[in-house]
This record gives C-alpha cells, structure tokens and sequence, in this order.
C-alpha cells in the first residue's frame, strides 16, 4: 500500500471516531498510533463500537465480519488503523 | 404529532429513522422543522405506532404499521388540500413508500438489510463474549428480539431486510441528500456529522438550517 493511501485511511478513521464519538478537533487530532482505545476511552463503549465499525465499513467501502472483531483490533488508534487498511481495497 | 409552520400551502412530512436512530437525531429534525417555518414552509413530524410516545408496545407492531401511521398523517393534509412532500431522515426512507406524497426527499437514506446489519452489530455488542451470532439470529423464534433495549417482532426484522427507499424509478420527485463522507450515490453532499451514531443525542444547527434551505428550495421547484 503507498503511503498516501495509508495516510487517506489514518484520516478516514480519525474522523470517523471524531464524529461517532463526538470528540473535539484536538482530542482526534492527538490520536496516536499507540493511544489506548477500547477500554480507555470512556465514550468508547461497546454500543458505540457497533457504530463506529459500520461508520467505517461505509465510508471505507470495506466489509467488516463480526468475526473479526476483538479486543487486539480496538486496543489502540494504531490497530484500529492497521486493521482498516489491511481491509481497503488496494 | 409535532406541527411547525404556516397551516396553508406545501407541508413537509417527516420521518425519523428507526429505532434508536430515531432518539439520536429527533434534534434534528426539528430544528430543520423551525428553520422550515422561518422559510414560510410548514412541516408535520408525526408520531409512528410503537415509537415515541405511542401507547402501542414496539414488539406488536410491523413496518406495515408504521407506515400506516405515515399515511394516515398525510392522507389528513390531503383532506385540507394540501400538497406534502415526504422528507425522511435514514431509515425514514423506507416508511414513507406508501403514503400518497407529491415527492420524497432523503437525508442519508439506507436499505432495510443494511439497517439489519447494524442492528446484529449492536445485539452481537451485548452478547456474552464468545457468543457470535449466526446467519439466522432472528429467524428461528417467535419471541420477540432485544436490541438496545428495543424489542422487536421477528416478522418486522425479515420484512425490514426486504425493504429498499423509494427512488425516482418509482415515480415522482425524489432528492438525496448524503453527508460528505458518504459514499453512496446523491444529489448533494453537504458537511456535517451523522448525528445518528451518536450514543448522546446532539443537534447541528448550521447543518439543519442548510439541510431545511435545500428542501425549501426543492419543495418550490417540485411545484410546492
């Protein structure tokens, strides 16, 4: 994948917790690869995973399966990315 | 029932999404109702049967039924000679198909299987870990499903996973309106967040006032 496509993707992904999550320009914009996700961060629960991955899944045009979710794909803003990207297509 | 506006010339009906979504952009809609008012538009947000304020349990009732209960608001403005145009929010696209409206516009509109896949996303969340659930999760019981505290007939979960907006295709005037970020087809974007993810109900009043512009605007070229 070129960089550019990941960086498109580090965007998508920010914004779309931005927005699922209502969180402030500065709190996404601080998001790091090894920021702590599910479980630290209180607006994250597992309600709003559902909708975050949807949220995803629609604007990457990626299919998630439910099978596929697990606590090492949300446990920072990194592999949350990662995952993201290992979906979209190329 | 909510009613905004002049009570003469075009109304616009609106219709909350489903579900949860419905809590989460009620905001929403009716300050797009208010902006709709200062405009000289009148516009109606009816109450459906099993939601909101309704006295009738959400598990008895079907999409038939809430669609009835689009309908017969309309089929009222009608009687007073009233031209109405449907203006429907998300899933609000597939419970305004059978009213008698002069046009449809839809903000962010989705098909009934991909409300379904959200919804399984949301009871798979709940469930106890290590329980996934199957390609059947709904369809093998007559008990009613709970999801996010809704409980739902499993009749209207396989009717819902059938049903698809009304597009130009089927006649009359139709508008789409999408966010930015979506993808999917539309005859506008405009910026603004999906207030329907979010877990605390918000309201946008830059994106309402804009939204409530553009259906002025269509409501006039429609004819209205």
């Amino acid at each position: 994948m070129l960089p550019d496509d990941y960086d498109q993707i580090d965007s998508t992904v920010r914004a779309t917790l931005r927005d699922v999550l209502g969180l402030s320009e500065a709190r996404a914009a601080e998001l790091r690869a090894e920021t702590p996700l599910f479980g630290a961060m209180p607006e994250l629960d597992s309600m709003a995973v559902a909708g975050l991955l949807t949220e995803i899944e629609e604007r990457l045009g990626i299919l998630i399966e439910d099978d596929e979710v697990d606590g090492e794909m949300l446990e920072t803003y990194g592999s949350l990315v990662r995952f993201a990207a290992a979906k979209a297509p190329r | 029932m909510l009613r905004f506006g002049p009570a003469s010339g075009p109304v616009a009906v609106v219709t909350l999404p489903l579900f949860e979504e419905a809590n989460r952009v009620r905001a929403l809609a009716v300050a797009i109702c208010r902006a709709l008012a200062r405009r000289g538009v009148g516009s109606l947000l009816p109450d459906v049967p099993g939601q909101g304020e309704s006295l009738v349990p959400l598990e008895q009732c079907g999409i038939g039924d809430f669609s009835d209960g689009i309908a017969d608001a309309i089929k009222l403005e009608r009687a007073d000679g009233r031209r109405c145009y449907g203006v429907s929010i998300r899933s609000g696209a597939l419970l305004d198909t059978t009213a008698a409206l002069d046009g449809r516009w839809q903000l962010a509109p989705q098909d009934g299987a991909s409300v379904l896949r959200g919804l399984k996303r949301i009871k798979q969340a709940a469930a106890r870990a290590g329980t996934v659930l199957g390609d059947r999760w709904y369809l093998d019981t007559d008990a009613p499903i709970e999801i996010a505290g809704n409980r739902i007939a499993p009749g209207l979960l396989t009717d819902l996973s059938r049903r698809i907006p009304w597009t130009a295709a089927d006649g009359g005037f139709v508008r789409t309106v999408r966010l930015a970020t979506d993808p999917m087809p539309a005859d506008r974007r405009v910026p603004g967040a999906p207030l329907w993810r979010r877990a605390e109900p918000d309201s946008d009043p830059a994106l309402a006032t804009l939204l409530a512009d553009d259906i002025a605007d269509w409501i006039t070229t429609c004819g209205g």
